[in-house]
């Protein structure tokens, strides 16, 4: 098996104690630094690592994220001035999007970036890089064996990443979603966006930057349509400077803003990288709290799952929403069962993935499940065990055994 | 257990055009309204634009058919499903004449809200939910006529959502003999918690007190001062100032003062930006 991540992490740590408790051994590393740096390539590195691509190797690929150098390298990576020769490799596909990016950062811009904790530096460039990279990947690895043995395809990721596409693909598969306020391109700003909500009296939204995960760039917004007040909750925060463009980072706690000069700001920038916006469906809540649910479904089969229950309207936000069983939320035998065949239709829609972390939330009233986001990393959940296995133990026994 | 149902509307029903006044006359119209002892309306369906009056007028019309109804809860509907603060109500004293043996009335939600007259001969239980009372209501329910209250609790909130008053609006509630049951009495969720609480510190309504709940509003030091040095408050059973502003010294002296307190989930705030919100401000 290959691992192709950011080594040291804790999924990464994860899939080795996994492989290494059911007696496997352990998974070649290759570092997403390394690739982005041109140290190596998935080729070179069967190569060096003598792996003979007759056999049947597992491909797994993990979260980019949470590694500020590897995002630099992603954000330069999707650069307009980036050439394919200058790459030798870098391999552009029809079946991957090649992002629309608002004021692009020119390579040299990009890799000249400073970390700063939270900021969000330039989401629809780095998705353009990370399609980009996945796109090379899936030709690569297309040369090396017949039939590589991703766990989840490339292609499925970056669908899985746009949720703009996730949306498309569920949709056309029949697994409930909220409705779509309207195809993204036709909303280019606040203005347009307030005159399509006031038209299809869809007055409650979520506006999720398309390739954000978890909670990262998602806006619950509401207008009212008798008194023109407005309120948007998210974890995007600004700040404005006199003499430098703002700077737009992801807080901690939600923020909740009534300014409509704010959210009008806000919501541009969320609409210039590329967002999903759809409905906001009153979620089913527990004890004066919403929740939804994150169902993991690996091989085609619902296994772990957990329930967030939060006193927001964002419950997917990790750092304050509280995790429970299905059960502690009062989910019936039923309803549970529902949520399992829902997380396992949606993760079909995708068929050349074999995991995904799918979330889903029950509506108030009528209690029917609906899929608000599917996570090609959705697997990195703690302290949660399915007959006795953790997510990645029981990822490896369904999926390296003999 | 009491007999309870709760009717809602959910988002679908709502967009295919169904009424809470249907549930409400089905309800009515079934077997099973004769027993019922506790009714909950939840989401009526775009509360934001359309106030509680329908659901007033139709409960009213119907109060025959609910004999033994004595819980009402006009409101119930969670931040997912309409902000508190943009629920529209409308004068719900219409259902304290319709209903004079009810014994507990809950709102939530306070736009437009009245409760004029506020009389009722029987009622115990008082509790209205909102980001902010307006001053009509606290003047009604202080000249109001409540001889069996038990139990007044009010979200008094903040100015931007519909607190339009200041102390000398809830001051007329705790005189004493205003409520001569009245052992549960809390003015919470206020952004001006401090006033409150200094003006209740030795007020003689604390002497028939049972619990005194100045919990989820902006209570600092300033306020919890007063209560502390209070001999008054030290009748109480109970005293309610989760979600508050004090200082870990404060704290530290409630945890010393050998009083049933509940002084969880300390809020901090920004020294360089004094904001002091109370809990439900949304």
């Amino acid at each position: 098996m290959i691992v192709i991540g950011n080594p040291g992490n804790r999924r990464t740590a994860g899939i080795q104690s996994a492989r290494a408790k059911l007696g496997l051994p352990p998974a070649y590393e290759v570092r997403y630094l390394d690739l982005l740096q041109r140290k190596t390539s998935l080729t070179e590195s069967v190569h060096r690592l003598g792996l003979k691509t007759e056999e049947p190797l597992l491909l797994r690929l993990d979260a980019p994220g949470e590694h500020f150098d590897v995002e630099r390298e992603l954000i330069a990576l999707g650069a307009p001035d980036v050439e394919p020769d200058k790459f030798g490799s870098l391999h552009r596909s029809a079946d991957f999007p090649e992002a629309a990016v608002v004021q692009p950062l020119s390579r040299r811009m990009a890799l000249a970036l400073q970390e700063h904790k939270g900021k969000l530096y330039h989401p629809s460039q780095w998705f353009r890089g990370y399609c980009r990279l996945l796109a090379e990947l899936d030709g690569e690895a297309k040369q090396l064996w017949q039939r590589p043995g991703w766990m989840n395809a490339p292609m499925d990721i970056a669908a899985m990443f746009d949720k703009r596409q996730t949306h498309k693909v569920l949709t056309s598969a029949g697994v409930p979603v909220p409705k779509l306020l309207s195809p993204p391109d036709a909303i280019p700003d606040y203005e347009t966006l307030q005159s399509i909500m006031k038209q299809r009296r869809m007055n409650r939204i979520f506006a999720k930057l398309a390739f954000g995960s978890g909670a990262c760039g998602v806006i619950a917004y509401q207008t009212n349509p008798t008194t023109g007040a407005e309120v948007a909750v998210t974890t995007i925060g600004v700040d404005n400077f006199i003499a430098k463009p703002p700077i737009y980072y992801n807080v901690k706690k939600l923020v909740r803003y009534t300014d409509s000069r704010m959210i009008r700001q806000i919501v541009n920038w969320l609409l210039r990288h590329g967002a999903h916006i759809e409905q906001w469906i009153p979620k089913a809540s527990y004890d004066g709290q919403s929740f939804d649910i994150r169902q993991l479904v690996v091989a085609g089969q619902s296994c772990h799952s957990a329930a967030r229950v939060s006193r927001t309207p964002i419950t997917n936000l990790h750092l304050r929403s509280e995790r429970k069983s299905l059960n502690e939320v009062g989910l019936t035998a039923s309803e549970e069962k529902e949520i399992r065949s829902c997380a396992e239709r949606a993760l079909e829609a995708f068929p050349e993935s074999t995991i995904a972390g799918i979330d889903i939330a029950l509506s108030a009233g009528s209690r029917r499940p609906f899929v608000l986001d599917v996570n090609p990393y959705g697997d990195l959940l703690y302290h949660i065990r399915h007959e006795g296995y953790d997510p990645y133990e029981w990822e490896m026994k369904q999926l390296a055994g003999p | 257990m009491m007999i309870e149902k709760k009717l809602s509307l959910d988002y679908e029903q709502y967009e295919n055009g169904e009424k809470i006044v249907d549930l409400i006359e089905q309800l009515a119209g079934g077997e099973e309204s004769a027993k019922l002892e506790s009714l909950i309306i939840g989401d009526w369906g775009g509360a934001y634009e359309n106030d509680s009056s329908e659901i007033v007028e139709a409960l009213v019309r119907l109060n025959g058919k609910f004999p033994q109804l004595r819980k009402l809860f006009i409101g119930d509907m969670s931040y997912e499903e309409c902000e508190v603060s943009w629920i529209n109500q409308s004068n719900v004293a219409p259902l304290l004449i319709a209903y004079p043996e009810l014994t507990s009335l809950t709102i939530k939600g306070s736009t437009e809200l009245a409760l004029e007259p506020a009389i009722h001969e029987k009622l115990e239980e008082l509790i209205i939910i909102c980001g902010g009372l307006g001053k009509q209501v606290l003047a009604s329910i202080s000249s109001g006529r409540f001889p069996k209250l038990k139990k007044l609790e009010l979200y008094l909130g903040v100015e931007e959502y519909g607190f339009d008053g200041g102390l000398e609006d809830v001051l007329p509630l705790i005189e004493q003999e205003k409520f001569p049951q009245l052992t549960y009495l809390g003015l919470k969720d206020s952004e001006i918690q401090d006033e409150i609480a200094i003006a209740l510190a030795e007020a003689p309504i604390l002497d028939q007190l049972e619990t005194l709940d100045l919990s989820m509003g902006t209570l600092t030091d300033k306020g919890a001062e007063a209560l502390l040095n209070s001999s008054k408050a030290r009748g109480l059973k109970f005293l309610d100032l989760h979600y508050h502003y004090m200082s870990d010294e404060m704290i530290a002296k409630w945890k010393q003062s050998g009083l049933n307190v509940d002084i969880s989930d300390q809020q901090k705030y920004d020294d360089d930006e004094d904001y002091r919100y109370p809990s439900l401000t949304e």
